[in-house]
């Protein structure tokens, strides 16, 4: 009895109306950034760089089918572009919802060298927000149609981005618990030298100790960050820790904009209502924003609510165990990275490989070394020498490459150095294997070399 | 409330700050931070290597010039041997500043007008007979630089030479190509010495480890360097390492096999040199990337990344010095012990461009990174 009574309590308590005001925001914003980062990856050049000019592109397991659009890719980007404005906007929202989902997704799709876990989150976040009701207010879509606006909805919308947010931040610090981060302050003991040319506390960033503080205060931050976001006494010094760390990490690290869309998405954190109030104030000025204003709450259909639950514990779940499948290898996770992804696993390593592949033709024995120039970008190559994955999908692409410029089923061999962590480098692959012979699976590769040092932690 | 929270979070603030600056203190007598300081390696490598280096190479390429013009005034056995022997010493020089691939170099790939080979004899003989080329193109990239002098020089014997430059129906073409060839070199060379008396600055203010940073640029090309032009293209090419088919052919100097072991053992002195933070006229220093890796302090075994790498070069330089015979009778009849010397220059290739590069901590693209 008492079991279903706590399910009764959580599930009212989930339907708690909180003010649409904070989910508006979160879409705006986010739809924003967005929409900046697509601009800035016209401006830089990367569209061209990073997903026409390469003449190989690495696929995801089982995405084998996302192909660029040649110079139309271009328009894959205008098209993502354009809907993170309407998603902004809140014209259109379900159908902006869904093509800005699909669009940005596709194109990380196009090539894994260019994952990174920011952009995951974007992913998935986009995914909730297709469901959530976040066009209630402050959208386009309430000016065409006010009958649409909602002042109020469900808690489980807002908490759900909340979660997601919850779940980025405690697996980024989990992953950080492991004896090179805390124990060696490796890699920041070698990334923060790297930096010691900066105005001010330059000097202070090639000293030893200033890597032990801060990847400490690193994990500590994210491991506790969303708790202290969620009370409201130690909220305002949570928010202001978030702008100063993820601004030093901007400085830091050339990790583009997720520092940028971290400061943003965590104001979801502060209280609904003060969202709503500020939204209030900022309509005195611009009278024209469509917001509603009565106590109505957006309610969803009986039959809604079943699905969305159907579809929102299973993805949560499957946030929460995902990350663990590393335990399921029997080598170093950092070494093998298999079950590295897609887990929260940022500014982890300081990992760099040498490769060096060699095909060699059945039949005539006749051999020639890869220039990998030739195949890959520097980015590619840089990813490929360090992870398993690329290099076998790499020899397939050699063995095939060779094959059609007739050479008899060529054998594809490569020797490869690879250093973790300011370990001296080592030989990575079985120099033996003929790739070509190997097939890509999640099951454990054998022809990886195992570690020789032993990494203590998660 | 508030404010006795403000002032809470405040001092502890405080706190934290004092304890940053009593620490700073504390280490002051470490220097581990000044040997970090990317400004002085990088002026070292401006002002007493790159600038030095390329000013001796303009130096031996204009005593090359004086003596091919005497040559080409009065071709005799006495001019030709000066000639040659000047084109030596400008050959072993250009050794000393090869690896020296980035900025000005790099923008006009002085590199490929320089030491492109093996030259094509068919190339070189179609402009003499043509006496219209133009050398700044690529496709007379392998008619030009000290390979192509090699053959005009060396491909026959001195008597075979002399008639070529007298008596041969085509000798005034064959003169204004010698001299053309050496005029273009040093145009290049000049070329790439004023850019860099003019980029010097800016090489050193650019102390980032990005991809635009200096550290970034130089480190990059000395272990391209390395890897494809001085392990390959000097030892591994000729000898097939990888194919296991000899290519006497396509070693350096190949019309003066008694030089190609010479030109390597140089290149690979320098490369030592160069990476320990030696001035260009050798006086030890120790502001080279030695330095700085010995300052970052990775180890293997307790023993500096810093140290390890010197050691595996050394021992690169060991086995080359032993080698007996030239390396163009030896990459084809004394197979094992080219090979050999191939193995002990790669051991030096993951040290350079795995280790000391991660180390480093440099970028190589200006892409996002969320550290792997």
């Amino acid at each position: 009895m008492s079991h279903r009574f706590t399910y009764h309590a959580l599930t009212q308590m989930l339907r708690k109306p909180v003010y649409s005001a904070s989910l508006a925001t979160f879409r705006i914003l986010f739809g924003l950034m967005i929409l900046a980062s697509m601009i800035r990856f016209f401006t830089k050049g990367w569209i061209e760089e990073l997903y026409i000019k390469p003449v190989f592109f690495f696929k995801y397991y089982g995405f084998e089918w996302v192909h660029n659009w040649g110079p139309y890719t271009y328009l894959l980007f205008i098209i993502c572009a354009v809907s993170a404005l309407t998603f902004a906007l809140g014209y259109r929202y379900r159908l902006s919802a869904i093509v800005l989902f699909c669009s940005f997704t596709y194109i990380e799709l196009l090539d894994k060298t260019n994952y990174l876990n920011h952009y995951y989150f974007v992913s998935l976040a986009l995914f909730l927000m297709i469901w959530l009701p976040a066009h209630c207010t402050c959208s386009v879509d309430c000016r065409r149609n006010p009958a649409l606006k909602r002042r109020m909805v469900p808690l489980w919308t807002v908490t759900s981005i909340r979660l997601l947010l919850g779940i980025v931040y405690v697996y980024a610090g989990l992953a950080k618990l492991n004896s090179d981060w805390l124990l060696e302050a490796m890699p920041l003991r070698l990334w923060l030298p790297a930096q010691n040319d900066l105005p001010l506390v330059g000097s202070l960033l090639s000293q030893t100790w200033v890597a032990y503080v801060f990847s400490w205060f690193g994990a500590v931050y994210d491991l506790s960050i969303p708790f202290f976001l969620l009370f409201r006494t130690t909220r305002p010094w949570a928010y202001a820790t978030v702008i100063i760390f993820h601004v030093a990490t901007s400085i830091l690290f050339p990790i583009g904009m997720f520092p940028y869309v971290m400061i943003l998405a965590t104001l979801i954190f502060f209280p609904s209502a003060t969202t709503d109030a500020v939204c209030m104030r900022i309509q005195r000025w611009i009278p024209g924003i469509p917001l509603a204003a009565d106590q109505s709450v957006y309610t969803f259909k009986r039959t809604h609510s079943r699905l969305l639950a159907g579809l929102f514990i299973p993805f949560f779940l499957f946030q929460l165990l995902f990350p663990w499948r590393y335990l399921l290898y029997r080598d170093e996770l950092f070494w093998t990275e298999e079950g590295f992804r897609f887990s929260w696993r940022v500014m982890l390593m300081e990992k760099l490989g040498y490769a060096q592949f060699i095909v060699e033709d059945s039949k005539t024995g006749k051999r020639t070394v890869v220039n990998n120039d030739l195949f890959l970008t520097d980015n590619q190559e840089k990813m490929m020498s360090t992870q398993p994955d690329f290099i076998l999908q790499y020899a397939h692409m050699l063995a095939q490459h060779y094959k059609a410029e007739g050479w008899h089923e060529p054998k594809v061999f490569a020797t490869i150095y690879v250093n973790l962590n300011g370990r001296r480098s080592t030989l990575y692959i079985n120099p033996s294997t003929d790739l070509s012979q190997e097939k890509d699976k999640f099951a454990h590769k054998k022809w990886i070399i195992p570690f020789k040092d032993k990494i203590y932690g998660l | 409330m508030l404010y006795r929270k403000t002032i809470t979070y405040l001092s502890l603030l405080l706190l934290c700050l004092c304890g940053v600056f009593a620490c700073t203190k504390g280490n002051g007598t470490d220097n581990q931070a000044d040997k970090l300081d990317r400004k002085p390696m990088l002026t070292h490598y401006a002002d007493e290597y790159v600038l030095p280096g390329y000013d001796a190479l303009l130096q031996d390429l204009n005593a090359l010039k004086d003596k091919a013009t005497a040559f080409t005034a009065n071709p005799s056995a006495t001019t030709l041997a000066a000639t040659k022997s000047a084109w030596q010493e400008a050959y072993l020089t250009w050794q000393t500043v090869d690896m020296l691939e980035f900025g000005p170099a790099e923008d006009i790939s002085l590199r490929s007008y320089m030491n492109t080979y093996p030259a094509t004899e068919s190339k070189i003989e179609g402009n003499i007979a043509l006496g219209s080329y133009n050398l700044e193109t690529f496709g007379n990239k392998d008619a030009q630089g000290f390979p192509a002098l090699d053959y005009l020089l060396n491909s026959q014997s001195s008597t075979g030479t002399i008639d070529l430059y007298t008596t041969n129906a085509q000798s005034a073409a064959y003169k204004t190509y010698l001299n053309n060839v050496i005029n273009k070199m040093i145009e290049k060379v000049s070329a790439v010495k004023t850019a860099w008396g003019t980029n010097r600055d800016a090489f050193i203010g650019a102390t980032g480890t990005d991809a635009a940073g200096s550290l970034s640029k130089m480190t990059n090309a000395v272990v391209l360097y390395y890897e494809r032009f001085l392990r390959s293209g000097k030892i591994g090419y000729p000898v097939g390492a990888m194919t296991g088919t000899p290519l006497p052919g396509h070693v350096e100097a190949a019309y003066s096999p008694e030089l190609s072991k010479a030109l390597a053992v140089k290149a690979l002195e320098s490369y030592i040199a160069f990476y320990e933070g030696k001035q260009y006229n050798g006086t030890a220093g120790t502001n080279g990337m030695k330095g700085y890796l010995a300052g970052i302090g990775t180890k293997d075994n307790g023993v500096l990344m810093a140290d390890i790498i010197s050691q595996s070069l050394n021992e690169g330089l060991t086995a080359l010095n032993g080698l007996s015979g030239t390396l163009k009778d030896g990459v084809s009849n004394n197979r094992v012990a080219v090979l050999n010397v191939y193995d002990k220059l790669q051991g030096s290739v993951a040290l350079l461009k795995v280790d000391m590069v991660s180390a480093f901590g440099i970028s190589i693209t200006y892409v996002d990174n969320d550290g792997d």
